[in-house]
């Protein structure tokens, strides 16, 4: 398995055995993550509405472009290969 | 035998030819000096540690310290740090000469002993738990370590965590505590049972000198110890003494990026930081005043176990 990871609280630490690279995975970047894992194939908008309840966040105007930030964070760090 | 049972003449013969055998923690030293002020120091903060004729005992590490050249013990004079006959370093001036061999011997454990994973922090315990301060300098780490260890706290290490890989626990290395430029008067005047070597003025890191460390932390410098807190502290004016928690995922980023090598190794060391994390709590740590800083960490120690967990 390449990525060992380890979550504390509401926030997450990642190993890449690949690279070696150690990251940290902030709330919503975790969120998004576990989100997407645990049902592939989720469409935007319902990705938005379940990090938005998951985290008590209102669906405003700047959820959109924070998930997809995280969106590419993840897949900047390896841990999602398709968008 | 001790070094403190040594003559000065004796050592001085002895660091001067085959050098001195010395085991501080799990780590066994052969050092070799002309230089009266390295035999001065070792006299003064190593007493406690035990030592052999070096031509009778295996060593980890051969260091030594010298001038460089003949010119070089007249005109403006300097000293070499060597390491199994390497210069890892440039030359230093002369009268840094002590100073020099502590920077190298934290050099040797942090560049070779994989065996840990090697954190660059201080580290004391009480009652059977330690408490792990990394810090960046300028945060105070080095004046609450000693004021700590001056205070009852068992001295672990200045300046080098060492987590057993296999176990989890702490090893101790309770070399000399060093002070930086404020610190000196600080530490003197916090307590008189501190012993505080000569100053070498205008390092690299201002004026430094080394505290003793206490006789029970050399005793017990075979003890592992338990870790139970990450303590970052931070001198600040005014300040009033107080913890406050701190995110544990952080944390375990800052130990990461502060270890020695934790990037060698590899997925291992991923493996011994969040068991490291997962056995502590976390803190931020801000004072202004010794004795309040002291009390709160005395506070911590003695509360039991279960009012622990609400600390968490």
């Amino acid at each position: 398995m390449r990525f060992q990871l380890k979550e504390y609280d509401n926030e997450a630490v990642v190993f890449d055995t690949a690279s070696g690279d150690t990251h940290l995975l902030a709330p919503l970047t975790l969120t998004v993550f576990n989100t997407v894992a645990r049902n592939p194939g989720l469409s935007g908008t319902d990705l938005q509405s379940s990090v938005a309840t998951q985290l008590a966040l209102s669906t405003n105007t700047q959820l959109p472009a924070m998930v997809d930030d995280a969106l590419d964070r993840l897949h900047q760090i390896g841990l999602l290969s398709t968008r | 035998m001790k070094l403190l049972q040594m003559s000065a003449s004796d050592l001085r013969q002895q660091l001067a030819g085959a050098g001195i055998w010395m085991r501080t923690g799990p780590f066994s030293l052969r050092i070799r000096s002309r230089i009266p002020s390295v035999a001065e120091g070792l006299v003064d903060l190593y007493g406690q540690f035990e030592v052999r004729n070096a031509r009778e005992a295996f060593a980890d590490f051969h260091v030594s310290l010298d001038a460089p050249s003949l010119l070089r013990r007249w005109f403006r004079p300097q000293v070499d740090f060597r390491f199994d006959d390497q210069l890892p370093f440039k030359p230093l001036p002369y009268d840094q000469a002590y100073p020099m061999l502590e920077w190298g011997l934290n050099w040797c454990v942090s560049m070779h002993a994989h065996q840990y994973l090697i954190i660059h922090a201080a580290v004391i315990e009480k009652n059977g738990c330690a408490a792990i301060l990394p810090a960046p300098p300028g945060s105070g780490k080095s004046t609450l370590t000693a004021g700590l260890v001056l205070s009852g706290w068992r001295l672990l290490s200045d300046e080098l965590t060492l987590i057993d890989r296999t176990t989890g626990m702490i090893q101790p290395l309770p070399r000399p505590v060093s002070l930086k430029n404020q610190s000196i008067p600080v530490i003197q005047a916090f307590s008189a049972d501190a012993f505080i070597n000569r100053p070498s003025h205008d390092t690299a890191k201002g004026t430094v000198a080394h505290m003793r460390p206490p006789k029970e932390s050399v005793r017990r410098q075979h003890e592992p110890a338990q870790p139970a807190w990450v303590i970052f502290p931070q001198w600040q004016a005014h300040a009033t003494a107080e913890l406050t928690p701190r995110s544990r995922a952080q944390t375990m980023m800052f130990l990461a990026q502060n270890a020695f090598n934790y990037s060698h190794l590899g997925a291992d060391g991923f493996r011994v930081a969040t068991r490291l994390i997962d056995q502590v709590s976390c803190y931020d740590f801000r004072y202004s005043q010794l004795d309040e800083a002291v009390a709160v960490f005395d506070q911590l120690a003695d509360v039991s176990p279960d009012s622990r967990l609400r600390y968490a």
